[in-house]
């Protein structure tokens, strides 16, 4: 901390920063007010979180950047030493090594995305970085942006509001079911700028996707703070799935904040890897099922040195005969803390909901918490929950080795095993390196 | 080839064997019996390395060399292998990974010379293909169990072979494999110590070349050859017991 910062200037670097954003991606007015809404809430927003204090916060307005990045990463060896000796044992080539290190792409836009998507727009497959589907397709994006979160319910909310940039825009048409699954990865690197992508998915009428976000290999982020907002809308029948991956840094904050309304008959699976270990992770994820409509929240999560994660997840069962689960597998090590809270509420007959959280505590100092909560308005919903917080069994670990591997590899085994079925619905190119990362996380190697 | 000498072992500060000696050479057939917890299974795990028994006196030398001090992989990469009467669940870890990793380790083996080999070992002990993508005991029944532990043992071929009851709870057609592969084994030079409570498991293998030794309270009070078996299976341990004024 080097100065304080007023609650004044922040907002006047915000006032910029809005301006700057308008006249950079020429946007529609109704979106530059939108911006100011935003700033207009900030100070009166309330601001909850337990890890980032008002005072942080305003600190990280006036600096997002974190200090100690090389200013130019030109050529790989500019790269911290940890993250290149990482990205080796991984086993990450050259040229992927170059794109992690913001080396392979440009730093002004939002979004990679391959050029063969353009064949798929005109069946209905519609992806764009959101700045420009702000100006492609305006009326579409106003109707979908922000309506599922209040622009003054945070702090956060209203900054994320005022600032937000990159992200992506997914519109799925009618009937289209996309066959291969989207990777989008993005990484904006924009010093001045935090870091708050914006995502919106639309997805129609007897529609399927698959998204992937993010990837797993650790990325070299300049930024603290990540407060991206997805807001996700699925009609009747549409089916999708959501795996957001992701694998800070140690310094890094992630606020994810995330909205679906889930549709009749639609089903929205929405599965989170988070590896690495970042500074902290707060999100509490809402979701509105609509009669027979289905949501999944699966959390797969590794947490290693003073990782300080608390995920919620609220299941609103709003029409007849809907379903949430929301499952959650830890494996925290070091003095990471892994905080679970989902809530399911049963508003329509027939519904059903389940929360199941499982831990596998790897050191002393690692703690699990876990609240679930159930909440029942009508009297033939069926909620039900379950959770497991232990250490590895000794007559496992025995067993394994009494095979001849050694404790570090019989260990790989069981906290891969134990992860493994939650990782059902992930790809194969994925998986891999997940796995890898495990490895090295167990042998004490990130 | 395994050596034990007046080995005293606790669990949770009790002691359970008081004073056993056994010596088992290379290539020969032991067969231990005695009564629900005169500490059979406390000596397998010993021996394998089970790091909640607790050696509070005497050796355990294997090939020579004192082991207990070793873990339990040391002691499985000299050659040891046990069988366990209880094998444990381990969720998420596919049998097939699990051997593979074991004949990598062990055998120096690649992983596809591993994968074939033990498709083809499984099928002997009537696995097939898709049961081998199942995780490691979850859902198995008992019989099955012991089935994959001898699996692993065929595949493994250990020096020194301990099986802990391979036949309990076991058909008699499952039965009559195991035994069968056990045979095998033994044929091949490996040496077998085998705990059991009947005779059966023991089909025709000629009693003159078993050395059979019983167990109560957590000692051995009583070595001979294979007619032991045969008593115990007739007239139980009250006999044996009386003569040795245990
Ligand atoms: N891990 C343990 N914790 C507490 N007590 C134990 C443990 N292992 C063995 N014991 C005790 O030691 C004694 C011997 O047990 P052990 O399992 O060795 O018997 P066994 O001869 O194998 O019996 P069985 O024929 O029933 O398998 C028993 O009284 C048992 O309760
Ligand atoms: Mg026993």
């Amino acid at each position: 901390m080097t100065e304080t910062i007023t609650m004044r200037d922040a907002k006047e670097i915000i006032r910029m920063q809005i301006e700057e954003l308008a006249r950079r991606n020429r946007e529609p007015e109704w979106m530059t007010r939108l911006r100011y809404k935003g700033l207009e809430a900030f100070e009166r927003a309330p601001h909850r979180d337990p890890v980032i204090s008002e005072e942080e916060l305003l600190q990280f307005i006036a600096k997002p950047e974190v200090e100690g990045i090389p200013e130019k990463i030109e050529s790989l060896d500019d790269l911290p030493p940890e993250m290149k000796a990482l990205l080796d044992k991984l086993g990450i080539d050259e040229v992927e090594q170059k794109y992690l290190a913001g080396l392979a792409v440009q730093t002004d836009t939002g979004v990679i995305y391959n050029q063969f998507l353009k064949e798929w727009e005109k069946k209905g497959l519609i992806v764009l970085p959101t700045e420009e589907a702000v100006r492609k397709y305006p009326d579409i994006v106003k109707q979908h942006f922000l309506r599922l979160f209040r622009v003054d319910e945070s702090k956060l909310t209203a900054y994320h509001t005022a600032i937000w940039n990159g992200g992506i825009f997914l519109h799925v048409k009618e009937g289209l079911k996309v066959p291969f699954p989207l990777h989008l990865f993005f990484l904006i690197q924009e010093s001045a700028l935090a870091q708050a992508p914006h995502i919106i998915i639309i997805a129609e009428k007897n529609t399927e996707f698959h998204l992937i976000e993010g990837c797993t290999s650790p990325v070299l982020t300049r930024h603290s703070l990540h407060l991206d907002m997805t807001e996700a809308y699925f009609h009747e029948n549409a089916r999708g799935q959501l795996t957001v991956l992701q694998n800070w840094p140690e310094y890094v904050h992630t606020r994810p904040m995330t909205r679906a309304k889930i549709g009749k008959n639609a089903r929205f699976i929405n599965t989170t890897v988070t590896l690495g270990s970042g500074k902290s992770n707060i999100g509490d994820p809402h979701y509105w099922v609509d009669e027979k409509g289905y949501v999944e929240l699966n959390g797969i999560l590794l947490g290693q040195k003073d990782f300080y994660i608390d995920l919620g997840g609220r299941m609103f069962l709003q029409g007849r005969g809907a379903a949430g689960i929301n499952a959650s597998k830890a494996v925290i090590m070091d003095e990471s803390t892994v905080i679970t809270r989902g809530v399911i509420t049963a508003e329509a007959p027939k519904t059903k909901g389940h929360i199941s959280c499982d831990a596998l505590l790897m050191s002393d100092k690692a703690v699990m918490e876990t609240y679930p909560g159930l909440v029942s308005k009508v009297d033939d919903a069926e909620l039900s929950h379950e959770a497991a917080i232990g250490k590895i069994r000794e007559e496992e670990l025995f067993y394994l080795m009494s095979r001849g591997l050694d404790e570090e590899k019989a260990t790989q085994l069981i906290v891969k095993g134990f992860l493994e079925p939650m990782l059902k619905d992930i790809p194969m190119e994925f998986l891999v390196e997940i796995r890898k990362i495990i490895e090295l996380a167990v042998s004490g190697g990130m | 080839m395994l050596k034990v000498e007046n080995l005293h072992v606790s669990v949770e500060d009790r002691e359970i064997l008081k004073g056993v000696d056994l010596s088992v050479g290379s290539g020969e057939f032991h067969v231990i019996m005695g009564p629900n917890g005169s500490g059979k299974s406390t000596l397998a795990l010993t021996i394998a390395g089970h790091p909640k028994y607790e050696v509070t006196d005497g050796r355990i030398l294997f090939e020579g060399d004192e082991i207990q001090e070793l873990g339990p992989d040391e002691r499985a990469r000299k050659g040891i292998l046990l069988a366990f009467q209880v094998p444990p669940e381990v969720e998420g870890v596919k049998i097939i990974e699990f051997l593979q990793h074991v004949l990598i380790e062990l055998k120096g083996m690649d992983p596809v010379e591993a994968y074939d080999l033990i498709v083809e070992k499984a099928k002997e002990l009537w696995f097939r293909e898709e049961d081998l993508h199942r995780y490691l005991n979850v859902g198995f029944s008992g019989g099955e169990r012991k089935r994959l532990e001898l699996l692993q043992a065929i595949l493994i071929e250990p020096k020194l072979l301990i099986l802990d009851e391979p036949d309990s709870g076991v058909d008699v057609d499952s039965l009559s494999v195991i035994s069968r592969k056990i045979e095998e084994l033994h044929r091949k030079g490996t040496a077998i110590l085998l705990i059991t409570h009947y005779g059966r498991i023991l089909g025709h293998l000629d009693r003159e070349k078993l050395r059979v030794h019983v167990m109560k309270d957590g000692k051995i009070v009583k070595t001979g050859s294979g007619e032991l078996v045969d008593r115990i299976d007739r007239e139980g341990f009250a006999g044996i017991f009386e003569e040795v004024g245990a």
